[in-house]
């Protein structure tokens, strides 16, 4: 396995992750100003991609993750940060794509039956990119547990 | 008659007292002899300590995690001399080394954590 790049304890596919996740992060508050100066057609492009990229990441890094090194000490380990910080990261980290995917297909295609379509667009978006933005800061946190050398002792 | 018999119960009593007495050391000497040596690496604060830790042939050494975060101790050879799953807090692995040589180690989870057992 190589090295990352951040100076860290952390290897090569963390890093990664963590650029990725930030700037993606950033990228969805683009994505929501161009809402509020109603460039739409832009906006929906903006944070479709964001949300399908991050399906990826998820899929190709975060998942195997939590399962390889999260999932076996579930719930025994819960009390030790490095085990919570994680699950809970994990736990809303799902609630905010699912959600953030409900919306792409409520808002962008006609796949959903009548019942299941979003009148109140703008409180759905505000707050998954609120949920978001806290599930950013959980894997940041997740990240500084896990590859950052502590300097208490 | 009477004399001559303690005499030889005496000399006979001594003998094996002795006897006793020399194996019993003979066995502690051995006990000794095969008694493997043992040696500790620490895992602390993302590092191995001691980083190199020189041995000779037969030493077991046990790995202990005294971080606060998982690790594990994993052979940097090809193919590997050693490998443990992964250690949590106060967690051990033991290897016992025969071969002399180096043996270059890392942490699976976190690879700039390195060091290595020199076995001589
Ligand atoms: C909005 C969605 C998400 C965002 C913005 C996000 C963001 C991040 C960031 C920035 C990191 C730190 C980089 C790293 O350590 O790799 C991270 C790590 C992690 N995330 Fe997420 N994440 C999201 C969803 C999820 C989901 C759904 C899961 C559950 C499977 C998950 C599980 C993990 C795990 C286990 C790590 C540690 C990975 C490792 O370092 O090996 N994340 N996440
Ligand atoms: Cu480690």
């Amino acid at each position: 396995m190589s090295e990352g790049f951040l100076g860290t304890s952390a290897p090569l596919a963390p890093d990664v992750v963590l650029l990725l996740e930030v700037a993606m992060g950033v990228a969805l508050l683009v994505g929501t100003w161009l809402a509020r100066t109603k460039r739409f057609r832009p906006h929906a492009w903006c944070q479709s991609t964001i949300v399908l990229l991050n399906l990826v990441v998820v899929a190709v890094a975060m998942t195997p993750s939590f399962r390889a090194q999260v999932l076996a000490s579930i719930p025994v380990k819960l009390s030790k940060s490095y085990y919570a910080l994680a699950t809970v990261h994990a736990a809303f980290g799902s609630i905010a794509e699912l959600a953030a995917l409900y919306i792409l297909l409520a808002a962008g295609t006609r796949l959903l039956p009548e019942q299941l379509r979003i009148t109140r667009y703008k409180a759905w978006m505000r707050s998954v990119v609120v949920l978001w933005w806290l599930v950013l800061f959980l894997g940041v946190a997740t990240y500084v547990r896990w590859y950052v050398p502590n300097f208490r002792r | 008659m009477r004399r001559s018999v303690s005499v030889a119960v005496f000399i006979t009593v001594e003998i094996l007292v002795i006897a006793a007495l020399s194996t019993g050391r003979q066995n502690a000497a051995l006990a000794a002899q095969q008694k493997t040596e043992a040696a500790e690496v620490k895992i602390d604060n993302f590092s191995f300590g001691p980083a190199t830790l020189t041995v000779s042939v037969g030493t077991t050494v046990t790995w202990t995690n005294r971080d606060d975060i998982p690790h594990t101790v994993t052979s940097a050879d090809d193919p590997k001399a050693f490998k443990s799953k992964v250690l949590d807090t106060d967690e051990k692995f033991s290897f016992t080394f025969t071969q002399p040589g180096t043996y270059p180690y890392f942490c699976s989870i976190h690879p700039k954590m390195t060091a290595k057992v020199v076995v001589q």
